[in-house]
């Protein structure tokens, strides 16, 4: 055996270190994603019956089925209310703090909380003031006239908007630090060129900030999207009401008498819109 | 004429913060306020509580019984009676009993030793294997090495929800969903594969900042290649690998979809976030108790969070971030 080349030693042990990462990703990442389209084909048994294939069955079920196109369309509505909401309420504060002033270290930790509680525990805060007549921000609300016997977060057609602003207020922060670390980048002889001309502020805004910070924003936008697209937990503890399709799938799956061969087609389902719609997306704006 | 503009936006400026301050820690005060409360105060008007009480918090580390826990005195009665009874009706209300004290206890700390076991394991497995890939990554040339980064990015952007389904079948086929031990080690798996790509992709992008030149230095003088991974670049790197391990931390620590498949009949495995949800599904009118635990659940993540400040914002933004 010949002799290996010092590069062809590197690149062995260039692979020895990957592929135990490699391994487990295919198992229980590319694999299982592929196995899921294989088991929408099929009545998933839950006892030791082997599976029973029915071909598209299981598709036709479901887009014969109201409810889910009911939850698809929920699911949509709700990706695009709190992508739009926390990048514009993202942006936003990243211009606030963007500016010196006494007490910033204090306000931009504080900034940071909403994103790195621990999901379970700020789940039970936000239930607490929700609370019909007990809770403090319905207490507080009443003062403005609203009922406050309102059960936003257990009534279906309030618990969207809840779980919306949830989210949003969940996950500005990460906008905002995105976009902040952007903003510091933005060389500032722009802005002194655009004061010279006589520049308002709007016009800066909208002339130098917006396109420097395009390629942030369309990024970022694409990230909310895929994991708000898919988000169950949040979701799904806030309300069970507000029946997202990840909520759906997870109903249809492991609760009540499980079809999961179903939940699988509509897993495969949401799959290939989210691959599309990220292709059409990366063409489009990131124009890559 | 220009003074009082600008005297206008200072206060603009000034409201619009403590806007945002109220509207992003209203709810964190009323729970630690909430939790420092008895749970027949829990609905008391004010932010301040007027009869302050760390009952909740010691009940919860367990150092002290709570009320439920006590015998009431009807069990005590019954204990008392079990006594006179035939061998087998005593074990049949013995039972009972003993139903009827688990279904109003909080085992917090169970909850909170088992997801500090998984979270804490998990995310150092799957930082050590990241470290030796991150490596590769960033300074080892060899054939599909872009393919495998590109793959591991894509692979980062599919959700539990899509997985849900084919992970559970294959645990079940290869027989890991039988016992409260083997779910809770499907669990770890699990969380590995969940924070090994973004951990890859924090470090990698941290490996690459470090000049090559020392590690060549090294190499001329003999150090092998794991020698440098070990003895150079660990050391070197130490802020961010503590960043992501955090991270790692942080996303098994959080994490419900998983938990809630595969140890949901297990209860002495639950995790925080697990356990948590089924006690407040089940049981009424423990404000108090439910904020004490949300707090202490979110105490230790947010420390950590807070002193890793500095190192994370440039990880984030680096990064990208996974959830």
């Amino acid at each position: 055996m010949a002799v290996m080349s010092l590069r062809e030693k590197e690149a062995r042990f260039g692979w020895k270190l990957v592929l135990p990462t490699v391994i487990i990703i295919a198992l229980l990442i590319l694999y299982p994603v592929f196995y899921n389209i294989y088991l929408s084909f099929f009545e998933v048994s839950i006892s030791d019956a082997p599976n029973r294939f029915v071909g598209l069955q299981n598709y036709r079920e479901i887009l014969a089925d109201s409810s889910f196109w009911k939850s698809f369309g929920i699911t949509i509505l709700f990706t695009f209310t709190t992508v739009i909401g926390s990048i514009l309420l993202g942006l936003g504060v990243a211009l606030l703090m963007n500016r010196e002033f006494p007490g910033r270290g204090i306000v931009r930790a504080l900034l940071l909380l909403p994103y790195v509680t621990p999901l379970i525990a700020i789940v039970f805060a936000w239930k607490y003031i929700f609370l019909p007549i007990d809770g403090p921000l319905m207490k507080f609300l009443a003062n403005f006239g609203m009922n406050p016997g309102n059960d936003f977060v257990n009534n279906p057609n309030n618990a969207f908007w809840v779980v919306s602003i949830f989210n949003i207020w969940r996950n500005f922060p990460f906008v905002y630090l995105m976009l902040l670390s952007r903003l510091q980048s933005i060389n500032s002889d722009y802005y002194e060129a655009a004061e010279i001309d006589g520049a308002s502020d709007w016009q800066k805004f909208v002339h130098i900030t917006l396109p420097e910070l395009y390629f942030v924003i369309a990024s970022v936008a694409l990230l909310r999207g895929i994991w708000n697209f898919y988000k169950f937990d949040e979701v799904y503890l806030m309300s069970k009401f507000a029946n997202t399709l990840p909520v759906y799938i997870y109903e249809k799956a492991f609760s009540g008498i499980p079809e999961q061969g179903v939940a699988a087609a509509i897993a495969t389902i949401l799959f290939v819109i989210m691959i599309s719609l990220i292709g059409v997306y990366v063409k489009k704006v990131l124009k890559w | 004429m220009v003074k009082k503009k600008s005297f206008l936006r200072t206060l603009g400026f000034w409201t619009l913060i403590a806007a945002l301050v109220i509207f992003v820690t209203y709810p964190f005060a009323w729970m630690v306020s909430v939790s420092f409360r008895y749970d027949t105060d829990a609905f008391e008007p004010g932010i301040i509580p007027k009869r302050p009480t760390l009952d909740t918090y010691a009940i919860l580390l367990g150092f002290k019984k709570s009320v439920r826990e006590e015998l009431s005195n009807e069990q005590q009665q019954l204990l008392d009676l079990v006594k006179t009874l035939p061998e087998e009706q005593r074990k049949a209300v013995l039972a009972q009993i003993e139903s009827q004290r688990k279904k109003e206890s909080f085992p917090f700390l169970r909850f909170f030793r088992n997801s500090l076991l998984l979270a804490g394991l998990s995310a150092f497995v799957s930082l050590i294997l990241s470290i030796f890939g991150a490596y590769a990554f960033s300074r080892i040339d060899f054939k599909g090495r872009g393919t495998i980064q590109r793959g591991v990015l894509i692979v980062y952007l599919f959700g539990g929800t899509i997985l849900a389904v084919p992970l559970y079948q294959i645990f079940v086929k290869i027989g890991l969903t039988s016992s409260g031990i083997s779910s809770a080690f499907a669990l770890f798996i699990i969380y590995i594969v969940q924070t090994i790509p973004v951990s890859l992709y924090m470090l990698g992008n941290y490996f690459r900042t470090i000049p090559r030149s020392i590690e060549e230095a090294a190499i001329i003088d003999g150090t092998s290649r794991m020698g440098v991974i070990t003895k150079i670049i660990i050391p070197l790197s130490l802020p961010a690998i503590i960043t992501v391990y955090i991270y790692a931390f942080m996303i098994a620590w959080n994490e419900f979809l998983f938990a809630s498949i595969f140890v949901r009949p297990f209860p002495e495995f639950y995790t925080l976030p697990l356990g948590l949800n089924e006690i407040f599904n089940s049981e009424h009118a423990i404000w108090a108790k439910m904020m004490a635990a949300s707090v202490v659940t979110a105490v230790p993540v947010v420390v950590m969070f807070m002193m890793m400040e500095k190192y994370l914002t440039g990880g984030l933004t680096a990064g990208g971030v996974k959830e």
